[in-house]
């Protein structure tokens, strides 16, 4: 197992097929408040715990340049003091209670996450309506941050090789989009976001009208609704933010990455430029990573791994996004490996997956995969309700996780081949390769 | 779609951490499960959830961990444990890993320092597939010759990229300082030359001395009834065949005890942020100290809002994350602190973890925050054994430990009544003032003339062989 931990994370999503039957549609209750905001809850008496995930539509979707990775630097805000409540008190009033939190910012959404027992449940819901009202944003406190983020971002990216590669081959495949840099955002524009300017992003994004809240666990749903009246329904809307409105014109040829670094071992990245995920052609390349990338049986793993002992790993996959983004190919080379080999037999593997595509049996093999997958994602409170935030957010729909399992097993196995053949090819390509300088061999 | 997230996984680790040297858990908590036991004296706990079609597998097999390891063989346990995935007689390795990959299921062996651990998690109607499969490479693993060279080329590859991630890096080279010769020093991934100079008859005769089912303990949780799972257990665990020499597991020696400071710089020339770690003595698996101890690290450094993370993230975004944390074994334990910052501020941020270790061993705890430790434990507890897997890894750890299922209760009883004189002991105990070891990653050109004040350091360079 411990050599699996050279691979870069890839938040591949909610694939899935059919549900556990203890969970179904009827069991999330649905309200959406005069104000917009949309509330989702589940009763679930299975533990004496309450997860409650506020989803906002705002990611690194949304910014531009000068102000690259500023929906992460809010997220990182949201904790440091609003008029009401002062810099750090959410935590410090939040952990008393017993409770926990964290949060995320992706390409599309920036997420809130709090786990804590059911009697914080009435404190935790004032707080979380109190920070979408207007954050405090004390210049001490926002330099201080500012200085958070970039120990972060000198953690997951300057100080990482094969991120530092991620982050180059993804700005090179992907031109126009905002998609084109990282949600951490350049050094340099983490240096220099204004106050002024954070603010009015915050205030653009940050409202009920765009936000979905779910709270699952051990609640009683019309308490819990009526909670969420008490202290969301005041909270105004806001004018709906700008959509985005680039689309990334079509790759013409390969593009090719090299860069040179001080390291033991180098770094390989390919991508291909991929439909977005309400687009027909996503599940069927959904189901093309499981048998190309996933586990040690996977036709990449055998060919880098096994047979030709090019590679310590093989992993990827589709990126399950708004807009069309890339389908990754991630691989950890052997030092001194040939890093034109490994993209020549990429490229026979894919030749053959254009050509003739899956087998019944790989097509088989994936569908396990993906309903495995799906099943342990929904085992614990926090799991379903992340699964229906996401889900809500990506495709405008919660209940569209109770029936991806039919669109998965509505997919024929020619459209994998079709899929590829419309996708993996070398116009739509960007190779990244990160060569060792220095140090020793 | 590409993630950050508002804290470190570190930072939850801290905590998961210290919920698992801890004197596991039971009762109000734990469901008791039913004990089987098989005609080969291997006992497994099980607990049947219809909840959702899934089924974990967990088993010890005590004395197969890295401590066992001769020292001339450091990472023969880790190696072991990989090759037994790398084929049987009648499966080889890509067999085993279709037929896993197949179903969707994941089956991994792994050594610990005390203990080797078996790792399943399948779809329901898979199970008996999945048991069958780890019957096989537990009683029958082919150690073959050609697998044995590429496993071991990948550690050794690996060890060698883990070296261009000094967040990573750093984990080794304090284990190697802090334990030094005892054999919890031994990387459980081994060195390129501990592994370089192994041969595939070292991992068959650790293989033979170590996997045995008198030393196990398995745990079977989700949608199974204990009428279908017996008779499978029997056809498949059931092959285990008991030696029949007696089980002798090598005791652990002490723990070292570091005295005075050993301070160890690895110069990694091309680092923008240096990381560092400092350990000292913990406690004991079952330590009368646990329950205070977990609610003192709370407040130092095992959650968000703790003094480290204050200090040195929250009021001085110094750092995107900082922690301490605990582990416990048998034979002892191990307090780390650990952070990481820009290399010109890191007297700044060491100076700082000083002073708050003596502000915490001098001064402790208030009242108040003592009981928000207190309310922060009692309220995170209940999601550590909400899965099927925590539940099957919490029997069998309780077992292996020999501790009772309603250990968990009785630890959050005893938390529930901590008083602030309670933490602030646990503190002088476990925080260290002039003992510890402290190891330190970055670029040594710009961070050597700020280390100078802490006395005097050893020296090694990135690219030195091992660690």
């Amino acid at each position: 197992m411990r050599k699996r931990a050279w691979l870069l994370v890839l938040a591949l999503g909610i694939l899935s097929l059919s549900l556990p039957a203890a969970f179904k549609k009827e069991d999330v209750k649905v309200q959406s408040l005069a104000n917009g905001l949309k509330v989702l809850l589940v009763e679930d008496h299975n533990i004496p715990s309450v997860a409650l995930y506020t989803f906002f539509r705002v990611g690194s979707r949304n910014e531009r340049p000068g102000l690259t990775g500023v929906s992460h630097f809010i997220e990182h805000m949201m904790f440091n003091g609003t008029p009401g409540i002062g810099p750090g008190e959410f935590d410090r009033r939040m952990e008393f209670r017993g409770g926990r939190n964290n949060a995320y910012t992706g390409d599309d959404m920036t997420a809130y996450t709090d786990w804590f027992p059911p009697a914080a449940l009435e404190a935790m819901i004032a707080m979380e309506a109190d920070r979408i009202q207007g954050l405090a944003f004390v210049p001490e406190v926002f330099e201080s941050e500012r200085g958070v983020i970039a120990s972060e971002r000198r953690l997951g990216v300057d100080n990482n090789n094969d991120a530092l590669l991620g982050e180059t081959v993804r700005a090179t495949a992907i031109m126009a989009h905002p998609y084109h840099w990282d949600v951490i955002g350049w050094m340099s524009d983490i240096l220099s976001w204004r106050r002024d300017e954070v603010m009015t992003y915050y205030r653009t994004y940050y409202a009920p009208n765009n936000a979905v809240l779910v709270i699952a666990g051990d609640i009683d749903p019309a308490r819990t609704l009526e909670l969420v009246k008490k202290y969301y329904g005041p909270v105004p809307a806001s004018t709906p933010p700008p959509p985005v409105t680039t689309v990334e014109p079509p790759q013409l040829g390969t593009k090719t990455v090299v860069m040179r670094k001080e390291a033991q071992a180098p770094s390989f990245l390919a991508v291909w430029h991929s439909p977005g995920a309400r687009d027909a052609d996503f599940l069927p390349l959904s189901i093309l990573a499981k048998p190309l990338l996933s586990g040690e049986s996977s036709r990449l793993y055998r060919r880098l791994v096994r047979e030709e002992e090019l590679a310590i790993d093989v992993g990827g996959g589709i990126a399950e996004t708004i807009d069309p983004q890339l389908f990754t190919i991630e691989v950890k080379p052997r030092p001194g490996a040939d890093l034109d080999r490994i993209d020549r037999v990429i490229e026979e593997e894919l030749a053959k997956v254009r050509a003739d595509g899956i087998t019944a049996q790989e097509y088989e093999k994936a569908m396990n995969i993906i309903r495995n997958d799906f099943y342990r994602g929904l085992q614990t409170v926090a799991g379903k309700v992340n699964e229906l935030g996401t889900t809500e957010l990506l495709y405008g729909d919660f209940g569209r996780l109770f029936t991806i399992m039919d669109d998965y097993a509505a997919i024929k196995i020619d459209r994998v081949k079709e899929a590829a053949a419309k996708y993996l090819v070398a116009t739509n390509k960007t190779v990244g390769k990160l060569l060792p300088e220095g140090g020793a061999k | 779609m590409r993630r950050f997230d508002r804290t470190a996984p570190a930072l939850i680790l801290a905590a998961a951490c210290i919920a698992a040297a801890l004197p596991l858990q039971a009762a109000r908590q734990l469901p008791v499960p039913d004990k089987l036991v098989l005609k080969n004296g291997l006992t497994v706990y099980h607990l049947k959830n219809p909840d959702v079609p899934l089924v974990s597998f967990r088993m010890f097999i005590g004395g197969a961990g890295s401590a066992a390891e001769p020292a001339s063989a450091e990472g023969a346990a880790g190696l072991t444990a990989d090759m037994m995935m790398k084929g049987t007689s009648r499966m080889d390795a890509d067999a085993v890993a279709e037929a896993l990959d197949f179903m969707g299921a994941s089956l991994s062996i792994g050594a610990s320092e005390e203990y080797a651990q078996i790792t399943g998690d399948s779809l329901a109607e898979r199970f008996p597939r999945l048991l069958e499969i780890a019957a096989a490479v537990l009683t029958d693993p082919a150690f073959t010759t050609s697998e044995f060279e590429k496993e071991r080329a990948l550690g050794i590859d690996g060890l060698k990229a883990a070296k261009d991630n000094p967040g990573a890096a750093i984990r080794y080279y304090f284990q190697k300082a802090y334990f030094g010769a005892h054999p919890f020093g031994h990387l459980a991934a081994g060195t390129a030359t501990s592994l370089g100079k192994m041969t595939v008859q070292t991992i068959k005769d650790f293989y033979k001395a170590h996997y045995r089912p008198d030393r196990a303990i398995a745990a079977v949780v989700g949608d199974i009834d204990r009428a279908v799972l017996v008779p499978l257990l029997e056809k498949t665990l059931g092959r285990m065949v008991r030696p029949a020499g007696p089980s002798s597991v090598t005791a652990v020696p002490a723990l070292p005890r570091p005295q005075g400071r050993k301070l160890i710089l690895v110069d990694k020339p091309d680092a923008t942020q240096a990381y560092f770690s400092l350990g000292s003595p913990g406690y004991a698996m079952g330590d009368r100290i646990t329950a205070a101890a977990a609610a003192m690290n709370t407040l130092f450094g095992g959650r968000f809002t703790s003094w480290l993370n204050t200090e040195l993230r929250i009021k001085r975004g110094l750092t995107y994350g900082a922690s301490s944390a605990a582990r416990a074994w048998t034979v002892g334990g191990l307090m780390t602190v650990s952070s990481y910052t820009k290399n010109d501020k890191i007297g700044e941020m060491l100076d700082i973890v000083f002073d708050l270790l003596r502000k915490g061993t001098t001064e402790g705890f208030g009242a108040e925050e003592t009981e928000s430790a207190r309310n922060y434990i009692l309220g995170q507890f209940p999601p550590t054994l909400e899965t099927n897997a925590s539940k099957a890894a919490a029997y069998v750890r309780l077992a292996f430990y020999k501790r009772s299922f309603d250990e968990y209760d009785k630890y959050l009883d005893e938390i529930g009544k901590l008083t602030p004189p309670a933490l602030k002991a646990a503190a002088a105990t476990l925080l260290p003032r002039e003992d510890f070891v402290l190891v330190v990653v970055g670029k040594a050109s710009e961070i050597r003339p700020l280390l100078a004040k802490y006395g005097t350091w050893q020296e090694k360079r990135i690219t030195d062989p091992d660690f």
